[in-house]
This record gives structure tokens, C-alpha cells and sequence, in this order.
């Protein structure tokens, strides 16, 4: 009979013995074809020419197509047996998320290769905006996990990030404007915007990070009252998230 | 094994009613269209969608539409209702994948590709509320008393086509692509194709332009509707066309290989071929004689009718129009003295067509005198502008002239033009091409600007903050002094009674 | 009695596994049980039996159709029910909504008489109360429900149940029995299990498969009588038993070949079934 030596491990080796397991679980066909997308907008800017102003909206594109592969970084069918599991949550979200980064990093460096450099943007600047909508992605994605008991809640972060993108240049006033052309006297303060809202991106996501240690939504004495008055139809095999 | 061949086998009836595949399609067509209609981006697209033409709609500046440019302003809001939709339909053609429930789906009699054809029908009723909406902006506008022209039909349907076409767009893509991520990437590809440029597609409104599914080419000056040499009809037919291609595609590649759909399919690609190439054949040689005509020699498409003393000559559409500008002339000449007063004018509406929809030159001045030009918009600024159009040509003799002039007439000028006005301050802040009341600056009129000299402004704004009556009886009686050629600034401010300290008349800028 | 179901000489293989051997079988109105160790071919029995996936050769018919031509294989379908292993959900629809977009699925396309048809199937499986809710609030038992009912819409006249109380507590297990025997009431239905007590409750036949080939055909009071004379007390494991347990009386039940002058005991089904499983040869006698 196999008997454990210790009654855990250390976190740090657990996350060493995770590494090939989380590589194996990765959405790696969502990327793939995110990534695909984003290599080919990138790809039709030295294809086809223009000014900077369309690099940079193909940029641009290609920044969201990346951001909506890593929407569904933290989809993970098996979440309800991992849930329970004594290595934490931010362990496993972190090497995810350490995994992920070099692939994202060489795409990224790829992706700026292949524009030509007489149109290319400020390349700190536009790395500015796709490391913002990175975070914001993985941001929106760890809330999505906090907040809800959906093992693969990608395609609704996405379709928030989507929503997003879409109306921030269009409802956005113009002292508070994000996407700026290139050229614009309002650049370098668009880009200190864009500054704000990583660290705001950053900080939703480290907060988001940690597991609930309750339900959120009604507290504690509430919630028994409620019990007692509304039995709600749990407990069995079944992926309830009402109990 | 004893199992028997020749078993009698009873068949057993299937009860509950009779059973139509056909009915099956429509049914489920409706409850996907429910489902869709309820999903949360296309409630905030639709939401958005009827927030933008109310807004749109409520402007001040949208007070006097013209129909035949109203009509394509509906086109560009569905636009972001047909990304919803597209986004939500796609996502309700993987749903049975993504929840697993294909197994069991893929064995009830309604096969995927009815199943398909039923995801592709549940876009119909989005673009039939879209086609809702798009009907109630047109006929908002259409209602409004200033409102001139007529619409086209073609043109309305751009916007619900659209969304048709996105939505199949989506459901072809389930069928192509089974990715979660793969249609919100079409999304961001669609948003940077299609609504990207249909802002940016300003310079050209003829030729390959024609095959992205908006062009809104919005245009400073309205074009009677017969000059607009917009193919809108061979346009719709190629969106329903490239709909209806992309449906039966879906409908295909989801295994219903049927002649019937094989043979929809080829009739579909047909239509959307011929309205394609019908749509890019550029501007019918009729058309471009017609833009010359109208723009050189107006008077021969025109309407002319008396008002008072003057006669108003306009394009038919425009005729609705002639009691505004009536109204306007009365109560600048009202102000004039001399003969002014009771100088019969020719007010000619005038457009610069030969260049196309989206020109904005402006047009030359005219040389005859008395005659007071009048673009083809009107509201908010352009009303002050022709305001003082006509006080040019009652000061100056023509407008020609008024665009050089360079002296104290001005004064009078600029006072006959905002003085009657509500709040002539604020019209001559608008008028103005900087937004200032101070300082030398360009005066906008329906043709070449005039110069205000910072003299000038400091004494018809001294001017303005004076009883009218008061100061219309100077002008009165001091017209002939006050239109002479040569009169400076100074004496001018002396004859309207007006102490300040003007320099000299220098019009370089 | 009147056959509603029949196949002869089914074959299906995956690469070089055969998960159907040369299956023949013939159903009759009235729950048949279909009992096998995983791998056995239940799985992909009930799939080709559902028209899910075609059998690379031998024959079938369905209520007198033929599945083998497009038209026959629609009518099948119209007249089959259908409850797969593991079913999946639409979390974001309510039970009645699921199960009228199984129903129109169906082409049950009179509006009122479809919601007609799911609120009774509906209140069958003792849904009523919760068919407004979101299936994704719904427990797993009221979920497995919610597929039965997918699968009874419609009054299907073939009713094929794929381990459908699996994860079930027993209290749930008998309802789902009760419902499972109220629709056998006129209906083929054709019920793949592990549970040898849902089959000895519910089922007036049993079939018993493994290697993809039916090893036993008969009813269950024939399988349990196959283990007559083989199932013995003995105070310590025999060495002769294909199988042998210590039970709560600290005695050891032994199923297998008894030594002599052992200490018979009375058969129960799962004795019979374990026995149709080892034998080498397969064995049909009905």
C-alpha cells in the first residue's frame, strides 16, 4: 500500500510536479487560432501597406485577438474536481499564467517583427496597450472564476472583453480617450491612461485571485434565514452551486 | 445466436399530432430567435442602437432633414446591432457542442442541417426589429415640419440587410469553425473591415467601395435626390444576395445537400453577382450631365416662386423650403434702408454636384446683381450664414462684392444680418469660423467668407447690446452714407452713434 | 408476442477493437435490460440502435422502419426516445424550455399541443414544480430527470435509456424505477445498466453482452436460474469460485463450480450474470 511520507508538500514542489500537467490541460487550440488571427493582421500590414495610422489599427486588432485567446486561459473542464484540492487557487492560476507568458511574449515579439518598422507604433507604447488588455483579459477571466461556478467561463469574458473594446472608442470622452492615432499631440497622456488601467487591471486581478472564503452575494445570517425558508434543491451528484 | 430474420414486425403509431420538418425549422427558427433576442449583447446593441437615434433625431442641427440623405444615416447604427447578433448567433449554432448535448440531438429527425437552416432563420426577426427601427428614424425625420426630400427604400434596407448578413456570417462560422473564440475574432475582424471603414470610406463613393456593406459617404451639401448616382438598389440586392449565399452555405456545410438548396444556392451567388457588378459600374453618364447641369446652370431644374417682391428659385424638393428663407429675407430688408429696403432679390439655391457626394468646395459667389445663393442644408448654422448672405448683397450690390469688402460697410452688414436674430450674439459667435467675438476673424456665408476686422466686431457688438429700434432708425437714415463705398470703420461707428476705438480697416487676416 | 425491434448480424468495429460482434437481438414492448461490464458494446449497441451511428454491416428495423435509407432512418427517429450516457444540459434554459426544444427537435410543431405534451411529460418525471427554473440551479438527480423527460417527449414508441440512474440515491433510484416501468407500459424500451436490481425489478428481458457480443438472452428469472446449483456458503474462500465474498454473517458466498456436498444457496440475478460473463461461450436461449 502506498503510504505518503509527509502528510503535504511543500507548495513550491507541487507547483514543480503541476508544470506538466497544466501544459497538457492549456486551451491551446482557443490560442491557436486567436494567435493565428492576430499574426495575420499583423501579417497584412507588410502586406499590404498603408500609413501608420492603419499598422497601427491592424496592431490594434491583433492586441484583442490576443487578448480574447487569453480570456479562456483559466477555462478548465476538470475545475470541479480541482476545486477542492489542498495546492490553491493562485498557485495554479499563477503557473498558468507562467506558462503562458513566454508563448505570449514570442507571439508578441513576432507580431512587431512583422510589421514593417517605417509604420511600426512606439513599440513601448503599443506593448503598453497589449500588456493592458492581456491583464485586463486575465483579470476579467479570474473574476469570472471568483464569481461564478462555470468550469469554462472563456466565452462570456470574452464576449465582455469584445463589448468592451467595442464601445470604449465610442462612448470613451475625448479627455479620457485610450485610442489615439499615431502622431496625436494626446499620445504620450493616452498612454499614461493606459498606464492607470493596467495598474487598475492588475490590482482587480491580484484581489481577484484569492479563493471567496463565503458566498458573496448574501452573508452569513441571511443566507441561513433564507435556507430555512427557501429549501433550495442541492446535494446530490449534480454540480450545484447553491450549497 | 437464434435470432430469427423473418419476424413480423408491427409498426406502432407515433401519436401527438402529425409531424413536419418543414413547421419543425420555422418552430425552432422561433424559439432560437427568442433566445437571441434576449441575449445580453443584443440587448445592448439594440439598446444602443435606438439610444443613437434618438440622440441622432433630438439634435438641433437635425431639425431640417433632407430624405434622401436621412435614409442613409439609418445604415451605420445596425452596424453594431448586426455584431451582436452575429457574435450571439454564432455562439447559439455551438451551444448543442459546448454543452454536449449533440449526442442526443444528432439523433432526433430534425437533422443538423435543418437545425442549421433554423439557426440561420432566427437572425430574420433581428433584422425585421432592426428594419423597425430604421422604419421609425426615417419616419421620425420624415415627420419633422422642416423635413424636404423623398427617401429610398433601397437605402433603408441597407441596415437590415446587414444585420441578416452578419447574423448568417456567424452561424457559417459555427459551421466552419467550431472554436469558442473564432467569433468574436470574426467580430473584431467585421468591426475593423466593415465599421472601420465605413467612417473612413469618405474620399470615394464609387466602385469597389460598393462591395463593403455600408457606405455612408456622408456629404456636406445634399444632392437632389436623381443626382445622388448611389446604385442603392442594385446595393440591397447584392446584401440580400451575399445573405442568402452565406445562409444556404451554412445550410450546406451542415450536410443538407438537397438540389433544392444546390440550386437556391447557385440563384443566390447570382444575385449577389449581379447586384456586385451592377453596384461598381460607377456613376451613369445621365447622371453626371445632370450634376453638371444642376451645378452650372441651376435654373433649368428649377422652381421658382414669388415672395413679396423677390422671386425664390429652387430644386423641386426644395420648394417646402422657400417660407423659411422668405421669412429670413423679410426681416433682414426689413432692417435695410434706402432702396434696399424694397429691392426686389433673387434668391437661387446653387450646389457644386460635378465633384460627387462627398465634395465640400465651396461654391463660387454669384456675380448677378441682387441675387442671394442658398445651399442645399439648412438649420442650425447655415441659417445665420444666409442670413447674412442676404445683407451682403443689401450692402454690397452683389456677393461677389460682399466677399471683398473690406470697409466699414461691414458694420451695417453684419448688424442687418444678426440683429434680428433671438440671440445675435451667440449667431455671431457661430457665424464666425473661430467661435470668437472678439478679434479679427472669418465671417461664413452660403459662398466665399467675409473678413471682420477686431474694429469691425468691437462695433456691432457695441451695436447689438442696443435697443434695435434705435439703432435700425441710424441705419435708416444714415443707408446711403453707411453702404457707400469707402466708409471707414470709424465713421460708420460715429453715424450709428457708437464711441469706441476702431483703427484702422485692414482686411490681411 | 409482437416484435417491435429487431437486428440481425451487427458489426462495428473501432480500428481493430469490435465494439458490436455479429449482434442479433429482437425486441418486444416492455423494458428489456441490457447488462455488460464497461466495454462491453452497451454504449455503442444503443448508438446504432438510436440511428446515432451506423453499424458497418448487418440490419436492423425499428417499429417496422428501416434505418437504413434517409427516409426510414427519419422515421425512426420520430418515433425513438432517447436518453444518453451523461447527458448534457443548456444550464442557461429552464426544464421546460430544454425539453420543448427537444420536443420541437422532434417536430412536434403545434405550439400548444407541444407545451401540452412538455408540461405532462414534465409533471411525469415530478419536474412540474421546477420547470420554470434554471436547469443550471437544479441538483444532479432533477437534471437526470430533466433528460428523461427529453427523452419520453413526444410519446416515443422506442425508448432507449443509457445508464440512466447512475449517480442516483436510491430514493431517487426508486422513482426513477417507477418511471422507467411507466413508460415500458406500451413501449419498447431498451435500458442499459450496471444496476442488476433495476434489471430484476424493472425488466421482463434481459440481455447480458460482452466483447461486443450478446452472451445471454432470456429473462432475468432465466439468468438468475443459470446460477442454480452454483452459489454456495462456505466458512473460508473456496478455491473453486470464479467469484467469492465474505458477507455480514461472516459466511463466504461463493458463485462458481460448488465442491461436493457444498451448502447450496438460492441464485440471485447478479449470481446468474457474473456467470453469463465468464462463460467462454455465448448463450441465448430465449
Amino acid at each position: 500500500m502506498y503510504r505518503l511520507r509527509r502528510p503535504w508538500t511543500a507548495p513550491s514542489t507541487a507547483a514543480a510536479a503541476l508544470v506538466r500537467p497544466v501544459w497538457r490541460g492549456l486551451p491551446w487550440r482557443v490560442w491557436g487560432v486567436a494567435q493565428g488571427a492576430g499574426t495575420l493582421a499583423a501579417g497584412l500590414i507588410r502586406v499590404c501597406g498603408g500609413g501608420p495610422l492603419p499598422a497601427l489599427v491592424l496592431l490594434r486588432a491583433a492586441v484583442l485577438a490576443g487578448a480574447l485567446g487569453l480570456a479562456f486561459l483559466l477555462d478548465d473542464p476538470a475545475r470541479h474536481t480541482t476545486a477542492t484540492v489542498p495546492v490553491r487557487r493562485v498557485v495554479r492560476t499563477a503557473l498558468r499564467v507562467a506558462l503562458v507568458a513566454p508563448v505570449v511574449a514570442v507571439w508578441w515579439t513576432a507580431v512587431l517583427l512583422l510589421v514593417p518598422g517605417s509604420v511600426r507604433p512606439p513599440v513601448w507604447d503599443i506593448t503598453l496597450e497589449a500588456g493592458t488588455a492581456s491583464v485586463l483579459a486575465l483579470a476579467a477571466a479570474t473574476v469570472a472564476v471568483r464569481r461564478t461556478d462555470e468550469p469554462e467561463p472563456g466565452r462570456s469574458v470574452a464576449t465582455a472583453l469584445l463589448a468592451g473594446a467595442v464601445l470604449a472608442p465610442l462612448l470613451l470622452p475625448a479627455r479620457w480617450a485610450l485610442f489615439v492615432a499615431p502622431g496625436d499631440p494626446g499620445w504620450a497622456a493616452a498612454h499614461e491612461r493606459w498606464a492607470w488601467v493596467l495598474a487598475g487591471a492588475a490590482a482587480l486581478w491580484a484581489v481577484s485571485l484569492r479563493e471567496p472564503r463565503r458566498r458573496r452575494t448574501v452573508r452569513a445570517p441571511l443566507r441561513s434565514a433564507f435556507r430555512s425558508v427557501f429549501r433550495s434543491p442541492c446535494g446530490t451528484s449534480g454540480l450545484s452551486r447553491t450549497c | 445466436m437464434t435470432a430469427t430474420r423473418t419476424e413480423r414486425t408491427a409498426p406502432v403509431a407515433v401519436s401527438t399530432g402529425t409531424r413536419n420538418g418543414r413547421a419543425a425549422v420555422v418552430a425552432l427558427a422561433g424559439f432560437e430567435a427568442r433566445r437571441l433576442l434576449l441575449r445580453l449583447p443584443v440587448l445592448l446593441a439594440l439598446a444602443g442602437h435606438v439610444t443613437w437615434i434618438v440622440w441622432r433625431t433630438l439634435r438641433p442641427a437635425d431639425d431640417f432633414p433632407v430624405l434622401q440623405d436621412a435614409d442613409r444615416a439609418t445604415q451605420s447604427g445596425p452596424l453594431f446591432v448586426g455584431l451582436a447578433v452575429m457574435l450571439c448567433a454564432n455562439q447559439a449554432a455551438l451551444r448543442s457542442l459546448r454543452r454536449d448535448t449533440e449526442r442526443h440531438f444528432a439523433v432526433t429527425s430534425l437533422t443538423l442541417w435543418r437545425r442549421t437552416a433554423a439557426h440561420v432563420l432566427s437572425v430574420v426577426p433581428l433584422a425585421l426589429l432592426t428594419a423597425v427601427a430604421v422604419t421609425a428614424q426615417f419616419t421620425w425625420e420624415a415627420a419633422k415640419p422642416g423635413a424636404v426630400g423623398r427617401g429610398s427604400v433601397a437605402e433603408l434596407l441597407a441596415g437590415p440587410l446587414t444585420v441578416l448578413l452578419f447574423g448568417t456570417a456567424g452561424v457559417l462560422l459555427a459551421r466552419l469553425n467550431s472554436s469558442a473564440v473564432a467569433g468574436p475574432l470574426l467580430v473584431v475582424a467585421f468591426l475593423l473591415l466593415f465599421v472601420g471603414s465605413a467612417s473612413q470610406s469618405g474620399g470615394q463613393d464609387t466602385g469597389p467601395v460598393w462591395l463593403w456593406p455600408v457606405v455612408v459617404t456622408s456629404g456636406v451639401h445634399p444632392f437632389p435626390s436623381d443626382l445622388l448616382g448611389r446604385p442603392a438598389g442594385w446595393h440591397a440586392l447584392y446584401l440580400a444576395g451575399l445573405a442568402l449565399t452565406v445562409a444556404l452555405l451554412a445550410v450546406l456545410v451542415s450536410g443538407g445537400r438537397t438540389r433544392t438548396v444546390q440550386a437556391a444556392l447557385a440563384g443566390a451567388l447570382a444575385l449577389a453577382a449581379l447586384g456586385g457588378v451592377m453596384q461598381t459600374g460607377g456613376i451613369p453618364a445621365a447622371t453626371d450631365t445632370a450634376r453638371s447641369r444642376a451645378s452650372l446652370a441651376p435654373e433649368q431644374d428649377q422652381t421658382c416662386v414669388r415672395r413679396g417682391a423677390s422671386h425664390y428659385c429652387a430644386f423641386p424638393e426644395w420648394t417646402p423650403r422657400v417660407e423659411d428663407w422668405a421669412r429670413i429675407a423679410d426681416r433682414v430688408q426689413g432692417l435695410a434702408g434706402g432702396a434696399a429696403h424694397d429691392r426686389p432679390l433673387l434668391v437661387r439655391q446653387r450646389l457644386e454636384a460635378r465633384y460627387g457626394l462627398s465634395d465640400d468646395a465651396a461654391l463660387d459667389p454669384a456675380t448677378r446683381p441682387d441675387q442671394v445663393t442658398v445651399g442645399t442644408s439648412w438649420g442650425g448654422d447655415r441659417v445665420p450664414e444666409f442670413s447674412t448672405a442676404v445683407a451682403g448683397v443689401l450692402v454690397a450690390g452683389n456677393e461677389r462684392r460682399a466677399g471683398e469688402l473690406c470697409d466699414g460697410r461691414m458694420v451695417p452688414l453684419m448688424w442687418l444680418s444678426l440683429a434680428w436674430q433671438r440671440d445675435p450674439e451667440s449667431a455671431l459667435r457661430h457665424v464666425r469660423l473661430d467661435d470668437s467675438v472678439t478679434g479679427s476673424a472669418l465671417v461664413l456665408s452660403g459662398t466665399e467668407p467675409l473678413t471682420m476686422t477686431a474694429g469691425q466686431t468691437k462695433v456691432v457688438r457695441a451695436l447689438l447690446h442696443r435697443p434695435l429700434a434705435d439703432v435700425g432708425a441710424r441705419v435708416k437714415a444714415h443707408w446711403d452714407e453707411l453702404t457707400a463705398p469707402g466708409v471707414t470703420t470709424a465713421r460708420a461707428a460715429e453715424l450709428l452713434g457708437v464711441r469706441v476705438s476702431v483703427g484702422g480697416d485692414r482686411c490681411t487676416g | 408476442m409482437t416484435v417491435t425491434v429487431s437486428a440481425s448480424g451487427l458489426t462495428l468495429r473501432y480500428g481493430a477493437t469490435r465494439a458490436l460482434d455479429d449482434v442479433s437481438l429482437r425486441l418486444t414492448p416492455g423494458v428489456t435490460g441490457l447488462l455488460g461490464p464497461n466495454g462491453a458494446g452497451k454504449t455503442t449497441l444503443l448508438r446504432v440502435l438510436a440511428t446515432a451511428v451506423p453499424a458497418d454491416s448487418g440490419a436492423f428495423t425499428v417499429l417496422g422502419r428501416d434505418p437504413g435509407t434517409a427516409r426510414g432512418r427519419q422515421e425512426v427517429r420520430r418515433a425513438l426516445g432517447y436518453l444518453p450516457q451523461t447527458p448534457g444540459f443548456h444550464p442557461d434554459f429552464t426544464p421546460f424550455e430544454f425539453v420543448d426544444y427537444v420536443a420541437i427537435l422532434k417536430e412536434l410543431t403545434d405550439r400548444a399541443g407541444r407545451h401540452r405534451e412538455v408540461r405532462r411529460v414534465l409533471a411525469e418525471v415530478g419536474l412540474g414544480e421546477v420547470r420554470g427554473k434554471r436547469i443550471r440551479k437544479l441538483s444532479g438527480g432533477m437534471r437526470q430527470r430533466v433528460a428523461l423527460a427529453a427523452a419520453l417527449v413526444g410519446d416515443p414508441g422506442f425508448l432507449v435509456l443509457d445508464e440512466p440512474t447512475v449517480g442516483l440515491d436510491p430514493e431517487q433510484r426508486l422513482r426513477f424505477r417507477e418511471l422507467i416501468a411507466e413508460a415500458g407500459e406500451g413501449r419498447t424500451v431498451l435500458l442499459s445498466t450496471h444496476q442488476t436490481e433495476d434489471v430484476a425489478m424493472l425488466c421482463h428481458r434481459v440481455l447480458v453482452m460482452a466483447d461486443g457480443r450478446i452472451r445471454f438472452d432470456g429473462t432475468p428469472a432465466e439468468l438468475a436460474a443459470r446460477a442454480a446449483g452454483r452459489v454456495w456458503s462456505s466458512t473460508a474462500r473456496d478455491a473453486g469460485a470464479k467469484a467469492g465474498w465474505r458477507t455480514g454473517t461472516g459466511a463466504f458466498r461463493n458463485v462458481g463450480d460448488p465442491p461436493e456436498g457444498a451448502d447450496l444457496l438460492e441464485p440471485t440475478l447478479e449470481d446468474g450474470y457474473l456467470l453469463a460473463l465468464d462463460d467462454e461461450h455465448a448463450e441465448v436461449t430465449a
